[in-house]
């Protein structure tokens, strides 16, 4: 990895992390739900500084061209990420359901008791 | 000995009037409830008129979620039987002392309505009966129980199932789900020969390009359940 293309992408990263920041500073991004780009965060970096560790997760899975293996280590990152994102909308769309049903039923109580103060 | 009819409906403002009418021709005394799955028709306006008993949700949940609620009210209503029957006039309500009679004997937990057994009636296009047989077959290999007419939305529980599908009931296209969730907590199903009508007015929830994914997402379902649920002791 030559230096320019390091300093790009320490810099990419770095507009990463400040917009990373901006969103928990606003609260727009709960810390729970940003830990996993945090951990994605770091781990880029260390790819970036240390390049031997995409070399070696490279040989490890047999990638031949380093900058595969480097892409490899983001796809990864990136569906890691999307997986936990669906299990996150899998969580409220029952939580959800859950709400709409006792709505629902509390909305039947409350018509029946109007009725019965009207009579 | 309380019994609960539950109705769900969603764009039945045509429907829901005559089986509502139909259910005064049932000679137990029972209560029903409509689930409106938040219709986008005149059915809220048609149970408000003719002052029936229902709850509107306020947001679709489909099918699985409205009968749930249903449930969820019988539980905390504290019923014993829980009958569905769908809001489309599909379910003759003659049937239902048929219905409730293995429960009330304590023969069977659950009682589901089959077009299959005698073949009478209005017995579904030849795709879908083959989608249905197909189903029957891989829920015989995976809970090891024979049941002819898994599409059925025609069945009646007792208070120990009311309780399990208030806790626990499949969302989208539930009927069969519904059956694997019955078996794993060894709940005796019994099917009751029944005739069913085409539907009266309206349209029906799964339309044929939906019938591919319906096929994907109920067979793996049913197989998810096999391997990942425990049987439940009794």
């Amino acid at each position: 990895m030559n230096l320019t293309l390091r300093i790009s992408l320490i810099l990419a990263v770095i507009l990463y992390f400040i917009c990373l920041f901006i969103l928990l500073e606003r609260k727009r991004l709960i810390l729970k739900y940003a830990l996993l780009w945090l951990a994605s965060g770091i781990g880029m970096i260390v790819c970036i500084i240390f390049p031997n560790v995409v070399a070696w997760i490279s040989k490890l899975f047999g990638i031949v061209d380093y900058f595969n293996g480097l892409f490899s280590v983001l796809f990864f990152f990136v569906i890691i990420i999307m997986m936990s994102l669906t299990s996150i909308v899998s969580k409220y769309k029952e939580q959800n359901r859950i709400l709409i049903q006792q709505y629902g039923l509390l909305e039947e109580r409350i018509r029946k008791l109007e009725n019965e103060i009207d009579r | 000995m309380t019994i609960l009819i539950i109705i769900p409906a969603y764009n039945e403002a045509e429907n829901i009037a005559k089986v509502i009418e139909s259910l005064s021709d049932f000679s137990y005394e029972v209560q029903y409830i409509v689930i409106n799955d938040c219709s986008t028709d005149m059915t809220e306006n048609v149970l408000r008129d003719i002052n029936a008993n229902y709850i509107t949700l306020p947001i679709n949940l489909g099918i699985g979620g409205g009968v749930q609620t249903g449930y969820i009210y019988a539980k905390e209503n504290g019923f014993d039987i829980a009958i569905q029957i769908d809001g489309d006039g599909q379910h003759d309500v003659k049937y239902l002392p048929d219905m409730i009679k293995p429960i009330l004997e304590k023969e069977a937990d659950m009682t589901i309505g089959s077009r299959f057994i005698n073949n009478e009636g209005f017995q579904s296009s030849a795709m879908r009966r083959c989608g249905i047989n197909f189903l029957s077959w891989l829920i015989k290999i995976c809970c090891g129980i024979q049941i002819k007419d898994v599409t059925s939305g025609f069945r009646a529980v007792n208070r120990r199932m009311i309780e399990i599908y208030a806790r626990e009931y499949a969302q989208d296209y539930p009927e069969p789900e519904a059956i694997v969730t019955a078996t794993y907590y060894n709940a005796e199903i019994k099917e009751v020969p029944v005739e069913m009508e085409d539907r009266q007015g309206g349209r029906s929830s799964i339309s044929s390009l939906k019938a591919m994914y319906y096929m994907i997402k109920v067979s793996l379902a049913i197989i998810f359940k096999r391997c990942f649920d425990r049987r439940k002791s009794k």
